[in-house]
């Protein structure tokens, strides 16, 4: 079996708690170094143990970017995930399981039957009692019998069991031989061709790769209050604060966690926050003041589905109107979105130079499914940005005035220099202010400075990168507008569809405000089948295209929790296709 | 006061100067903010800070409306958030620049209470400068949390319903490292705990008992010279005992002045971080590419 045109889909089930994690990690670490690309992202519910979980993996020869909602092969830990994940497996796939007790689980073998369900089956509470484990090792027997289903060399994965419970001699001792045993009871029901050619690939989440991207950028204070699906850029900044120097800071509170960081960028070095959704709601007095004292501030929002706590676990694209319209009063902000951990890395650091050089709050979208989902990234897309900082040159420190700070120029850009780095201080004003920083309620000063701070939004959307189109430019069979993770799904659809003589195309927009009307508006002239693909319920892009004077044959909106699957746009375009056509 | 130390100042004049405003101040006649602000300068000079190395954060309030009336680098921020924007610039700082904080009771006792709690807690280095005129004045004269009972303010014009907060006593029940009270009528007893503050190493919380003669006729400056004592007047007091400063600030016979509680063992934010070394301290020099070629190859 030879998987270079083609992806290989596999989910493993399992209760939360049930060790799911390992054997995915497991899993996707030891196909990445066969040589791979793969995705792989976890559903599962916000409690600590119970509820059932995903770990899916689609993995490839060629580059894979997004998942897929069916399974080839499904490995269920127990019963009642087995249950809920069972019709995801597709006909004449492979259903491996553990559990003994078959008379329980009767329905599912018949309907396998049916469906022509390869079962492959080994007693995994016996083999891990046999092993001098627990039940607690099913996880690890199941991984080695998929290990073996799929093929590979057992060595593989033994390394990676091995770099797992380094740390705990007697719990590793079982864990290979149960591994071994889980290995040893089945038969291979595939076989694979290993990549011969190895890209070098890392494989990481967009969280790790937004705090890479932070690390590489200087970001030297990181300041959060933990909330899903954020929490692990705190997690992943502490871990590593020991040889990064980093000032970490768990705050009271995401108004906490904002403060600290304007405060660290407003006296001069670079720092960040992140939260989601709710967290950004207690940060917008903040980042409305970063907009009035014209001090860089970069937050990044992890998005689930709201209103309130909604979804904590899932995944959503629904706060683009927040990112876009939050905080009181008019200020020029830069909102950008991230797709995958590659675009997490590079858009960081973009995020810290825009927000230095033109002294506004950048607002970064992520979603759950990029903050959490695993991916191979080309280990040549980790660029070193440049740092520009935009700060007064220090030969420059000593000639300095106080009303430089804040001077009316007409780009709206003043110089910015360090407190203390100059004798030459200034007021950063929370009060409308004139160029000094001293308050002014004079109508005529306070138009001036108002409108100042305002031109910054038209220099920003002179020097922002446009859209990016993805596909051929004009005259698409069918196109898309979106942001963020949807960016990933076309990619694969684009080459999927290219292939069967169908052009798709995508308009996706890396940064969001200030918009760069000029560039929608020939994509929209030279396409003309065009559809919105928003994970939201209002279609939030839409809407503000609309307003602009775009409009969209259709919209593909999705906004019960889980990402964009290939089936959802693949069927979107079957129906959409034929209707033009 | 040690006058001999104040009388230094006469020669000071260039310095205490440097820090003087041209612009127009807007407060009522006789607000605690004029002497709080000259003490503030006469400390800054005493302890030989020109403006240049100061970052002054103020929260919203009468005495935020100061900001610019004090020259050096100065943030106004939000309301109730001075506390956590000072600590991120006190971690920030180099480490000759001294941040300061200041903050009325409406901002410090209620709508930023929170901070107050973490930022005693965190013991960041800075010191905080809490404006207590007991009312929300710049609102003109409603209620704070430190309001006594029964007084008939706006907004509750048959009294206030609720007993007061004890400020003094809520900082020491939290183990806090540095707790002074002072008094806005006496200029001189300000510059000597300001100094005092500025010397800290860690979180400094000054309470300043300040005059507000247009909203708080209650408590007056004459009415404070006649039930302020002095903790150094006081027979055997202990300013390293928690115990004897919070049995001082629970009594209601005498209000405390002075340094109350002082603890120098305590580490401030800084030396509690195991990865940095407080005596080089420079995050805003270290905005430089850092090499992660390390974490990048354990994903390979």
């Amino acid at each position: 079996m030879n998987l270079q045109d083609t992806r290989l889909r596999i989910k493993i089930v399992g209760q939360s708690g049930s060790g799911l994690l390992t054997v995915g990690e497991i899993v996707s670490k030891a196909l990445q170094r066969l040589g791979f690309f793969l995705c792989a992202d976890r559903e599962y519910p916000s409690l600590i143990k119970g509820g059932h979980s995903c770990y899916t993996i689609n993995l490839s020869e060629s580059p894979v970017r997004s998942l897929s909602d069916t399974a080839d092969i499904l490995v269920a830990i127990d019963k009642h995930s087995l249950v809920a994940y069972f019709d995801t497996l597709k006909k004449e796939g492979i259903f491996i399981h553990g559990y003994e007790r078959t008379a329980g689980i009767q329905d599912i073998l018949q309907q396998a039957e049916k469906k022509k369900i390869q079962t492959v089956f080994a007693p995994s509470r016996k083999i891990a009692f046999d092993n001098g484990g627990t039940e607690q090792m099913a996880n690890i027997i199941l991984t080695g019998m998929l290990w073996k289903v799929l093929g590979f060399p057992l060595k593989k994965v033994e390394d990676l069991v091995r770099e797992k419970f380094k740390n705990k001699k007697k719990i590793l001792d079982i864990a290979l031989r149960c591994l071994g045993a889980g290995y040893d009871a089945v038969d291979s029901q595939l076989t694979i061709d290993v990549p011969v050619k190895k890209k070098k690939t890392l494989l990481l989440d967009g969280n790790q790769a937004v705090a890479l991207g932070a690390i590489q950028a200087g970001m030297r204070v990181y300041s959060a209050y933990p909330m899903s699906p954020s929490s692990s850029i705190l997690s992943y900044m502490a871990e590593m604060a020991s040889r990064t120097g980093i000032i970490v800071k768990q705050a009271e509170d995401e108004i906490t966690a904002a403060q600290v960081s304007l405060g660290a960028m407003t006296a001069g070095t670079r720092s960040m926050t992140a939260t989601s959704g709710g967290g950004y709601d207690l940060m917008t007095e903040t980042v409305s003041l970063a907009g009035m004292i014209e001090s860089p501030f970069v937050v990044l929002i992890g998005q689930r589905p709201g209103p309130a706590t909604g979804l904590p676990t899932w995944t959503a694209q629904a706060d683009l109107n927040l990112a876009l319209y939050s905080s009181h009063g008019e200020f020029p902000r830069i909102v950008m979105s991230i797709a995958d951990p590659g675009d997490g890395f590079e858009s960081i650091q973009h995020a810290f130079n825009l927000a230095e050089e033109y002294q506004v709050p950048v607002i970064v979208l992520s979603e759950k499914v990029v903050c959490e989902s695993k991916m191979t990234v080309d280990s040549e897309r980790f660029k070193k940005i440049p740092i520009r900082r935009g700060l007064v040159p220090p030969e420059k420190l000593s000639q300095l005035k106080s009303e430089d700070r804040f001077k009316i120029t007409p780009s709206g850009i003043s110089s910015r220099w360090i407190p203390g780095s100059s004798e030459t201080y200034y007021f950063a004003n929370g009060d409308e202010h004139w160029e000094k920083g001293t308050i002014t309620e004079e109508a005529d000063e306070v138009e001036k400075m108002y409108q100042k701070r305002m031109r910054k939004e038209e220099t920003i959307r002179e020097k922002l990168p446009p859209p990016e189109i993805i596909g051929k430019e004009k005259q698409a069979d069918i196109s898309f507008v979106g942001w963020g993770s949807s960016l990933t799904v076309l990619k694969d659809i684009i080459e999927d569809y290219r292939k069967k003589g169908i052009s798709v195309n995508l308009l996706h927009f890396r940064c969001l405000s200030p918009l760069n009307k000029k560039f929608v508006q020939e994509f929209f002239s030279r396409n003309s089948n065009i559809h919105l693909l928003e994970g939201n319920y209002q279609g939030q892009l839409g809407q503000l295209l609309e307003r602009e004077g775009f409009s969209f044959r259709g919209k593909l909106l999705k906004y019960n929790g889980r990402p964009f699957f290939l089936e959802d746009v693949d069927s979107y375009i079957r129906d959409h296709i034929s209707q033009h056509g | 006061m040690d006058k001999k130390r104040l009388s230094e100042l006469v020669h000071q004049s260039d310095a205490y100067n440097a820090y003087e405003s041209d612009e127009v101040l807007t407060w009522c006649g006789g607000c605690g903010n004029y002497s709080i602000q000259n003490a503030l300068k006469r400390a800054l000079v005493l302890q030989k800070i020109p403006p240049h190395k100061t970052l002054m954060c103020f929260d919203i309030g009468c005495h935020g409306n100061g900001s610019d009336k004090i020259e050096g680098y100065t943030i106004h921020g939000l309301h109730g958030r001075v506390l956590p924007l000072a600590a991120g610039a006190s971690m920030t700082v180099d480490p000759d620049i001294k941040v300061m904080a200041f903050a009325g009771d409406g901002g410090t006792m209620s709508e930023g209470i929170n901070h107050l709690i973490h930022t005693v807690r965190s013991n960041y280095p800075f010191a905080f400068f809490h404006h207590d005129n007991q009312n929300y004045a710049l609102t003109t004269g409603q209620p704070s949390a430190t309001t006594k009972k029964g007084c008939p303010m706006n907004a509750a014009p048959q009294g206030v319903m609720t007993d007061p907060i004890n400020t003094l006593q809520l900082v020491l029940s939290l183990e806090p490292s540095f707790v002074a009270q002072t008094l806005s009528a006496d200029i001189d007893h300000m510059t000597d705990v300001f100094q005092k503050a500025l010397c800290h190493q860690g979180f400094a919380f000054v309470n300043i008992l300040q005059g507000c003669p247009t909203y708080n006729r209650e408590a007056t400056n004459e009415w404070y010279l006649r039930h302020v004592q002095r903790v150094e007047e006081q027979k055997d007091y202990d300013p390293t005992d928690i115990w004897a400063a919070r049995r001082i600030v629970a009594q209601k016979e005498k209000i405390p002045l002075g340094i109350l509680f002082l603890d120098t063992a305590q580490k401030d934010f800084l030396h509690t971080l195991p990865d940095r070394d407080p005596a080089s301290h420079f995050p805003t020099r270290e905005v430089i590419p850092r090499d992660i070629t390390e974490f990048l190859s354990a994903l390979e």
